[in-house]
């Protein structure tokens, strides 16, 4: 089942062009948003959460619009970003109210559910005025989850907390995805993007600029020269055996060891073991320097 | 000027002990709010000079410590100390010498970022012709060029944390409090942000705090880590000492991860799946020759192969992960 799909939407403000023209497909598992400031990244959550209509363009969830289309708030649960949280209610009131307000047939069960999943029990009982900012996180999350929703998106939904309430976060995004549900979110950490999630939608300027898994979409950047760090037992040796292959363009030996410098990571990861035991040399680190998502966001707003 | 902190002749390099003495002490530190709530509770660390990452728990007593340290709180019992002066006796004299930016959103909107870090300047007790030329120098330095005549109102997020940043170089101070520094920023804002933090920090030899959740930050920018937690400290070290390798060996290949677990526990190996790797633990030398080997038969595309190192992050962890890292 295709859970959200937007087909050649744009979206714009007076003449301000916030989204344009942007086709992206986001099914169960995890997903994650990133782009820079202005993006566009809020104006597409907000348009598949049904609070924008799109200016031009087909955007569905299910298979129905979301604009003008409650009946999705069924199936969908949204963290904005902003604190959208009543301060004078206590928590375990907010998500009540909450739950109330989608008519399920438990309220109060599904509240102290949902509030268990983020581990706010304690917490629960005192009003939303007194909370961190990460509490009130995780009350938000509390609220966009207390009817069970297939769809989840979070606008920045680890800001403002602390490391254990992150890995807590980080925790929670990964079963929910590994349930089944479509889980989107956007974040500027892109460390925890990473651990959390390889499939990405990366917007830059109000366009699509890549999606998809960012190691896929690293391979496809061929005029990036792949870049490793090696440790042998004779650097000398290897090296020589190295630039010797086609594969390779550059090799240098330096005190840290050996950088290669390679336009097909693929063949080179191929080879790399087997030229090793047949020179007879340890490899002791194999490290890939330009692999990582920061590396690959980088590349992305760079073109 | 007292005369013991003279500086030395400039041919001399300063004494050891100037140089290695704590820029922030604390000693059994314990703040109490009204209604009995224990912010701080018997806190006692020291703060090495060179760039230091504090962390902790929402509530843990980051705020309350930094304001002691600045000498708006009176604590309740215990003492700290900045740069050798008492916090609760020196507060103002402290605030002459730290360079503060705070966490939440504090810049007049009205009014350009030329003006807001000249009366800044002028507030550290710069004369008026003084504060203009740090103001213009600070501002140059955080990379606010052109914009700094325009009113903070219209910046961007990155250029009012930017903004922030300069009034607390404009004192010329030997001691930065940044809390929060990178909040709100985009991945190029971050790191632009942390490159301008360690420049300040190796460029200018000033002793620099940053309070931070984000972990990977601290460890890209920082020589030290004081961790606190329900007020108390819950450890104070070198980063590196958190970032050790361990005797877990992480292999990566592209495909064949089952095929590989299953060659190498052929060959007395046993490794175990984590995510995308295999963990391999280091016994001798002879391992890395049985993963090469093992790859190599298979024919698989190795993409990484290293020791796994610590992380920060096992501070705050106490799942079987961390524990397996060990």
């Amino acid at each position: 089942m295709t859970a959200i799909e937007l087909r050649n939407v744009s979206r714009w403000y007076g003449n301000v062009v916030a989204v344009n023209d942007v086709t992206m497909t986001i099914g169960p598992g995890v997903t994650g948003l990133l782009g820079p400031n202005g993006a566009g990244k809020s104006t597409i959550l907000h348009m598949i959460a049904g609070f924008l209509q799109p200016s031009r363009g087909e955007l569905v969830v299910g298979s129905r619009p979301s604009w003008q289309n409650p009946a999705i708030y069924r199936r969908l649960g949204l963290v904005p970003e902003r604190d959208s949280v009543y301060a004078f209610l206590t928590g375990e009131q907010f998500v009540l109210a909450t739950a109330k307000l989608h008519e399920l047939a438990d309220p109060g069960a599904a509240a102290l559910r949902a509030i268990a999943m983020t581990d706010m029990a304690d917490a629960a009982g005192r009003r939303v005025a007194t909370y961190s900012k990460g509490m009130r996180q995780r009350i938000k999350v509390a609220a966009a989850l207390v009817h069970d929703p297939e769809i989840i998106l979070l606008d920045e939904p680890f800001n403002g907390m602390d490391p254990r309430q992150r890995i807590h976060m980080m925790e929670l995004l990964g079963k929910l995805g590994a349930e089944g549900r479509v889980i989107l979110f956007s974040s500027h950490v892109l460390e925890e993007v990473e651990r959390l999630s390889g499939t990405i939608q990366v917007m830059v300027a109000g366009r699509l600029a890549a999606s998809g898994d960012f190691r896929a979409i690293r391979r496809l950047m061929t005029s990036r020269p792949h870049v490793f760090l090696i440790r042998s037992s004779d650097d000398r040796r290897l090296a020589a055996a190295l630039i010797g292959r086609p594969e390779v363009a550059a090799v240098e030996l330096g005190p840290a060891g050996l950088q290669v410098r390679t336009s097909d990571f693929g063949a080179f990861c191929a080879q790399i073991a087997v030229l090793a035991r047949d020179s007879g040399i340890r490899l002791r680190e194999l490290l890939p320097t330009d692999e990582s998502l920061e590396s690959v966001f980088g590349y992305l707003i760079a073109n | 000027m007292d005369p013991s902190h003279a500086p030395p002749a400039a041919s001399e390099a300063p004494p050891a002990h100037v140089i290695d003495a704590p820029v922030i002490e604390t000693r059994a530190l314990t703040m109490i709010y009204p209604g009995d709530v224990t912010a701080l509770d018997g806190l006692t660390v020291d703060f090495a000079p060179g760039v230091t990452g504090l962390v902790g728990a929402n509530g843990a007593g980051k705020s309350t410590l930094i304001k002691i340290l600045l000498g708006l709180l009176t604590p309740a019992r215990g003492r700290a100390a900045v740069l050798g002066r008492d916090c609760a006796t020196e507060g103002q004299r402290i605030r002459t010498l730290i360079g503060y930016m705070p966490e939440h959103d504090c810049l007049p909107a009205d009014v350009s970022a030329t003006e807001f870090v000249t009366h800044m300047g002028r507030m550290s007790g710069l004369p008026a012709t003084a504060a203009r030329e740090r103001a213009a120098e600070s501002l140059r330095h955080v990379g606010l060029h052109e914009e700094r005549y325009r009113q903070v109102g219209t910046y961007s997020t990155g250029m009012k944390q930017r903004v922030k940043l300069a009034q607390a170089l404009v004192g010329d101070p030997r001691l930065l409090l940044l809390d929060e520094p990178t909040n709100g920023l985009d991945p190029a804002g971050r790191r632009a942000m942390l490159e301008l933090i360690a420049r300040i920090g190796a460029e200018f030899g000033i002793s620099i705090v940053v309070a931070s959740h984000l972990l990977g930050e601290i460890e890209r920018i920082c020589d030290h880590l004081v961790a606190i937690e329900g007020g108390r400290l819950l450890r104070a070290d070198t980063i590196s000492s958190f970032t050790q390798a361990s005797q877990t060996l992480v292999i990566e290949v592209e495909d064949g991860t089952a095929a590989l677990r299953d060659e190498l526990s052929r060959r007395g190996l046993a490794a175990r799946t984590y995510q995308r790797s295999l963990l391999v633990p280091v016994g001798g030398g002879d391992v890395y020759d049985v993963v090469r080997d093992s790859v190599a038969a298979l024919g698989l595309p190795l993409s990484r192969m290293e020791q796994r190192r610590h992380q920060i992050e096992e501070l705050f962890r106490d799942d079987v992960e961390a524990a397996d890292a060990r």
